[in-house]
């Protein structure tokens, strides 16, 4: 006889006898089939109990499929519920068995309890066996119009499965056609809920071969149907709230008024228990006034306490999923939250992650007002046990220095932590101080004094050594004792192991000799020395590259290497803005988590077919924001020991810039003699990888040039007939709208000359050109021989805006256009005008 | 897929199975693989939640109690899957049986706060705020309909609700208006920030010298609730630099965990004497003075009293055959009190 329950306590000593067992099992099973005795169910019951455990635990117990199959034809529903799991299991991997239980799902999908006709038929659509579908299609159809509403739920979500294992049989059958007719008509909002999400699944899977099933799946998004389902949203359940919700976000409002409608709907639902349900209106709300600016900021305050209260309450997991929302949030609009910081105050026993974030957002929200209170709290975070953090808070302090105009007390606060004598609060506070003096040179007496008297002994992490050496280079005229610092760090060349304070070391020896030559000549000549028998391909380089420099001429060395130098204004932001408004556009979603766009995470086959330029792959797309004048510097992985382009980037790319040159001069090719630029050309040959971005500098400063223009730019000698806006903007979701809304007002195909082919191996310089024509570009992508290019322009003096999708293909030399216009009549001029752009970069 | 969905989701089936099956960890799993399979079955399909409503899925599928086990081992003729399909999912009050019969109609309101505080080194209250909840168990019979209003709305900060909250009543009136799920259940959350005051004070000092660190803790009664502060603990972390600690009391007991953690427990302040915990740590050799300062972190309970101030005004109960006992209560704990040294 069976064991009873209670003895399974402990399923583990029975698993390595499981070959005995399960024959052992096969035979009670066998003998109980025919039985009819009373209490047989219940002996079945725990039986089949111990096969599901094995099952668990991942015994192979399929040998007993014909039996478990045989006894469950008795009506026990327990019974039936356990073995619809076991045959779920097993049948993908015997489907001859699987056809076995066919038969007995199909009687169960007429059971007179609708529990059990539900049950039989998920699992019949559970079997995942190809050659079953045949059998599916009768019972789902009669399931579909089946009048418990239960059984109704589990058809719809069978059709769903039906339709991914074989796409064909479900079409065929007509069940999306059915499913749309169950969603507007049946009663039960599960239902509902269910065909919407089966729907959007199967269109979405087909509109890329199918027109009519894309026209289905805009379908889904009209007013009609998304009337239909706000209308319904407080009967859905919460779960398909969220997925309501997520349509509606999608949704594109004709007018205004909707816009109010809507949210004036949704209101409550910000304060509902559920924090999917809450985010996911959030989303809606943000989508929607995305193009009305004030109402926007109304949201944020509107959606501020909710976000707050959803953070401080539920499970860490919930809180970190919220807070990185807010977040995103509060990184776009600081100064909404700036009367909040107080929340973003971190506690002790947090978890680091939900620390750092907190970390960021405080540093964000830092303004005028509150800084003295944030950083006295940041400042407590320094003394923290927890290290990383205490380093993130330090960071803190030095960025908010770095964003505030009044810096005073904040100096002096990283001074203090350079004398509190902790290692590793001694190595941020340089760093900080070494970016601090980057940007507020005046600030240089105070912090050498204390800089001063660390002992260099005492600094070890590469970064702040690297920065220490820096500020000896750069100030040694009023640091005394400088060179002789050097000298000594010189010495122990052969034991400093990090590249990066080698190259800083030969830098700063550099600079400090043309300070002070006589004390320091010494220093430089064993500094050559050292770095000329270097193994380091970059510190052998540099080494010799000054070397060279210096034989040449000394005053054009200096020229190159110690420069006058501006203050930095602006360090460049380690993400670029186009990445954080895509991060925006997928709000509520793991990209925000992440806090990376979805397609650096997922694989291209998985990205949803909604998303608008898809095949951006590695490529960077750009959003030329028309009106800044420092041109996005494209962040090429690889560039960090490129010496040409970092030190072309220094000023603008700054702190995230690993291992590069902080004396490296600000480029000024026509101050450089050509003995020195040779040199550089030198080195940049050698290293093959320079060369793609060899022609990068008179592109930077012909891109200057046409930015700094006023409305008038450099187009045509005889100014054409159409003139186009050059600060003109535009966001990617309005672009997206547009794009969608306008119908396609001209379509030409080119065929493009092969030198304007050799110019697309850097796409950037294509897309700088065309901004100089005041075309700009949105997004662009591809991989060789296939390039994708969006732009958009407006007129000059009015806001009619110009959509083009441009496809380019090398190999075939085509070049495909398409144009979208708010005011059509404009087209044609507009299509002349992008052409003779695409031809003066010699396309055409 | 939206993140909070799958971790509400998740948090959700967590809560469901520790209700029905007591307990949440590896072994109850394992001997209940059945009541989850089935439970799961119900919770999600294809990926997609569905009922996740525990008192739908009591509906559904039976919980394996004491009883039942005792039932069917006794006479061997018990389905822990109920017969009917539920009759909630399709009322239009899905939270709700339809309709539950109780010989004693009850239901009882608590208001539970937690007090998020921050305190300085300075003693200065950085940052003092209180999350609260309204917490109903209801016993009643039928469809009641139950409203219940509060003396000072106007303190909350934000709320949220419980999805039987219906909104415009609150949006007009403030006043809660809702048909009660059956047992007990979570109307609603609350904040309440800029908060001036804490009820006890912890005042830590730390003075450290010479290769040892002189402590010494003081707590006492602010800001006095009129209720009685229970179970006070004040507890902090040894930086890792401390090689011993000797800490004494003249109130309550002291004890050092094996991970540095230095908790003391106070109970309640005496009336006669202030509590203070005073005592030397020893540092390493080599390390002069402490560079790294704990958090102190206290707890206590005040039984009686919201200290967000928030009253209960009334609760209305309509639709109801008999007269319902009406119960309330009011708890506040410290949530996250944090003391800087």
């Amino acid at each position: 006889m069976a064991p009873p329950v209670q003895s399974q306590r402990s399923p583990s000593p029975s698993q390595p006898s499981g070959k005995g067992e399960v024959s052992d099992l096969k035979l009670q099973l066998r003998q109980l089939a025919g039985s009819r005795a009373p209490g047989v169910d219940d002996s079945k019951r725990d039986l089949f109990k111990k096969v599901i455990s094995y099952m668990t635990i991942g015994i192979d117990v399929s040998s007993v499929f014909g039996e478990m199959v045989m006894c469950s034809a008795a009506s026990d529903i327990v019974l039936k519920k356990m073995c619809y799991l076991y045959v779920g299991n097993y049948a993908k991997v015997n489907p001859d068995l699987a056809l076995l239980t066919i038969n007995f799902l199909q009687r169960d999908c007429k059971d007179e309890d609708p529990m059990i006709r539900g049950l039989a038929l998920r699992s019949l659509c559970s079997l995942r066996v190809a050659n079953l579908v045949e059998y599916l299609v009768g019972p789902l159809g009669s399931g579909l119009k089946d009048r418990s509403s239960y059984v109704r739920t589990v058809a719809v979500m069978g059709v769903l499965k039906l339709y991914h294992i074989s796409a064909s049989t479900c079409i065929d059958a007509d069940f999306p056609a059915i499913l749309k007719n169950m969603m507007f008509n049946d009663s039960e909002t599960q239902v509902v809920a269910n065909c919407l999400s089966a729907l959007q699944e199967i269109w979405s899977s087909e509109a890329s071969t199918s027109e009519e099933a894309s026209r289905e799946r805009e379908g889904l998004l009209s007013k009609t149907n998304v009337y239909y389902l706000l209308n319904r949203i407080k009967e859905f359940s919460e779960w398909a709230q969220c997925l309501v919700l997520e349509l509606v976000a999608k949704y594109v409002p004709s007018e205004g008024s909707e816009i109010f409608d809507i949210m004036n709907l949704l209101e409550d639902r910000l304060q509902h228990a559920n924090g999917a349900v809450v985010l996911a209106t959030i989303k809606v709300f943000l989508q929607l006034t995305l193009s009305m600016t004030d109402v926007h900021q109304q949201v944020y305050e509107r959606i501020k306490a909710p976000l707050l209260t959803l953070v401080s309450s539920g499970s860490p997991e919930q809180s970190y999923a919220v807070l990185s929302h807010l977040h995103l949030l509060v990184m776009r609009a600081p100064f909404i939250f700036s009367s909040d910081y107080k929340h973003f105050y971190c506690q002790y026993n947090e978890p680091s992650y939900v620390k750092k974030l907190k970390l960021e957002m405080l540093t964000a929200v830092a303004n005028e007002s509150n800084t003295y209170e944030i950083v006295t709290e940041l400042c407590e975070y320094a003394a923290n046990v927890d290290i990383p953090i205490a380093r993130e808070s330090i960071r803190a302090v030095g960025k908010i220095a770095l964003q505030q105009y009044d810096v005073n007390a904040i100096v002096d606060r990283l001074l203090q932590f350079l004398e509190m004598e902790k290692d590793y609060v001694t190595a941020e506070a340089l760093v900080l101080v070494k970016d601090l003096l980057r940007k507020y040179p005046q600030w240089s007496q105070d912090c050498i004094a204390v800089v001063g008297n660390i002992s260099s002994k005492n600094v070890q992490e590469p970064k702040a050594k690297a920065a220490l050496i820096w500020m000896l280079g750069e100030y040694s005229k009023d640091m005394h004792d400088a060179p002789y610092i050097l000298e000594s760090l010189i010495e122990n060349w052969e034991e400093e192991h990090s590249a990066e304070v080698r190259l800083h070391l030969l830098t700063a020896v550099m600079k400090c000799f043309f300070k002070r030559p006589p004390e320091t000549q010494k220093a430089l000549g064993a500094a050559l020395a050292a770095g000329l028998a270097d193994f380091h391909q970059d510190v052998h380089d540099r080494a010799l590259f000054y070397y060279r420099l210096l034989q040449y001429n000394v005053s054009v060395a200096e020229h190159v290497v110690d420069p006058p130098k501006q203050a930095v204004s602006v360090f460049a932001d380690t993400q670029s803005s186009e990445i954080k408004d895509r991060i925006f556009d997928e709000f509520n979603s793991l990209s925000v988590v992440y806090q990376k766009p979805s397609y650096m995470f997922t694989d291209k086959e998985h990205r949803g077919p909604l998303e608008f330029s898809d095949e951006v792959g590695n490529i960077s797309i750009g959003i030329e924001s028309a009106g800044t004048v420092v041109p996005v510097q494209r962040v090429e992985a690889n560039d960090k020991d490129l010496l040409l382009s970092t030190s072309e980037k220094e000023e603008s790319r700054g702190p995230s810039n690993n291992g590069s040159v902080y004396s490296a001069p600000s480029y000024d090719a026509s101050a450089v003699s050509a003995a020195a630029s040779q040199t550089l050309l030198e080195l940049a040959i050698s290293n093959p990888t320079v060369s793609g971005h060899a022609p990068q500098p008179s592109l930077e400063i012909d891109d200057l040039l046409g930015l700094g223009l006023p409305v008038e730019p450099a187009p045509a000698p005889s100014p054409p007939p159409l003139k186009l806006n050059s600060k003109a903007a535009l966001d990617p979701s309005t672009f997206q709208q547009k794009w969608r809304q306008l119908p396609i007002s001209l379509s030409q195909e080119h065929s493009i000359s092969p030198e304007g082919v050799a110019g697309l191996t850097a796409p950037q310089a294509l897309l700088r050109h065309m901004q100089g024509h005041s075309i700009h570009c949105i997004a662009s992508g591809g991989q060789s021989p296939n390039f994708k290019f969006f732009f958009f322009a407006q007129k000059a003096e009015e806001s009619s805006t110009f959509l083009v999708e441009c496809i380019i293909n090398t190999s075939s030399a085509k070049a495909q256009m398409k144009i979208k216009a708010d005011d059509q009549s404009l087209s044609e001029a507009f299509s002349a005008l992008f052409q003779s752009a695409l031809s003066k970069f010699g396309l055409l | 897929m939206p993140p909070l969905m799958g971790i509400e989701f998740l948090c959700r089936v967590a809560d469901v199975l520790s209700d029905y099956l007591g307990g949440l960890n590896e072994d109850v799993i394992k001997d209940n693989f059945v009541i989850v399979y089935e439970l799961l079955d119900e919770m999600i399909d294809n990926g997609f939640p569905l009922t996740t409503e525990p008192n739908i899925l009591r509906e559904m599928i039976a919980r394996p109690n004491i009883v039942s086990k005792m039932l069917s081992v006794v006479t061997g003729n018990s389905s822990n899957v109920t017969e009917t399909l539920p009759g909630a999912t399709a009322s239009c009050v899905p939270w709700r049986t339809t309709d539950p019969k109780y010989a004693n109609n009850e239901v009882y309101v608590d208001l539970v706060e937690e007090m998020d505080a921050t305190i300085n080194r300075d003693g200065v209250l950085v940052k003092c705020e209180i999350y609260g909840e309204v917490q109903v168990n209801s016993h009643l019979s039928g469809l009641p309909d139950l409203t219940l209003s509060f003396a000072n709305p106007s303190i909350f900060d934000d709320v949220r609700f419980h999805p039987c909250v219906r909104f415009r009543p609150w949006e007009s009136h403030q006043i809660l208006s809702f048909v009660p799920p059956d047992g007990q259940f979570k109307l609603m959350s609350y904040r309440v920030k800029k908060l001036k005051s804490t009820p006890i004070y912890v005042k830590p000092q730390l003075t450290s010298g010479a290769g040892t660190c002189n402590v010494s803790v003081l707590v006492g009664i602010r800001n006095d609730p009129g209720k009685i502060i229970d179970s006070i603990t004040v507890q902090f972390q040894l930086p890792a630099c401390i090689l011993s600690a000797d800490l004494t009391s003249n109130h309550g007991t002291v004890n050092i965990l094996a991970n540095k953690t230095c908790s003391w427990s106070i109970g309640r302040i005496p009336r006669d004497k202030a509590p203070s915990m005073t005592g030397t740590l020893v540092l390493e050799t080599g390390i002069e003075r402490l560079h790294v300062f704990p958090t102190f972190q206290v707890s206590f309970r005040i039984m009686g009293v919201a200290l967000s101030g928030l009253q209960i005004d009334k609760l209305d109960l309509k639709n109801l055959p008999n007269r319902p006992y009406k119960g309330f209560r009011a708890l506040t704990q410290a949530g996250e009190f944090e003391v800087r040294s």
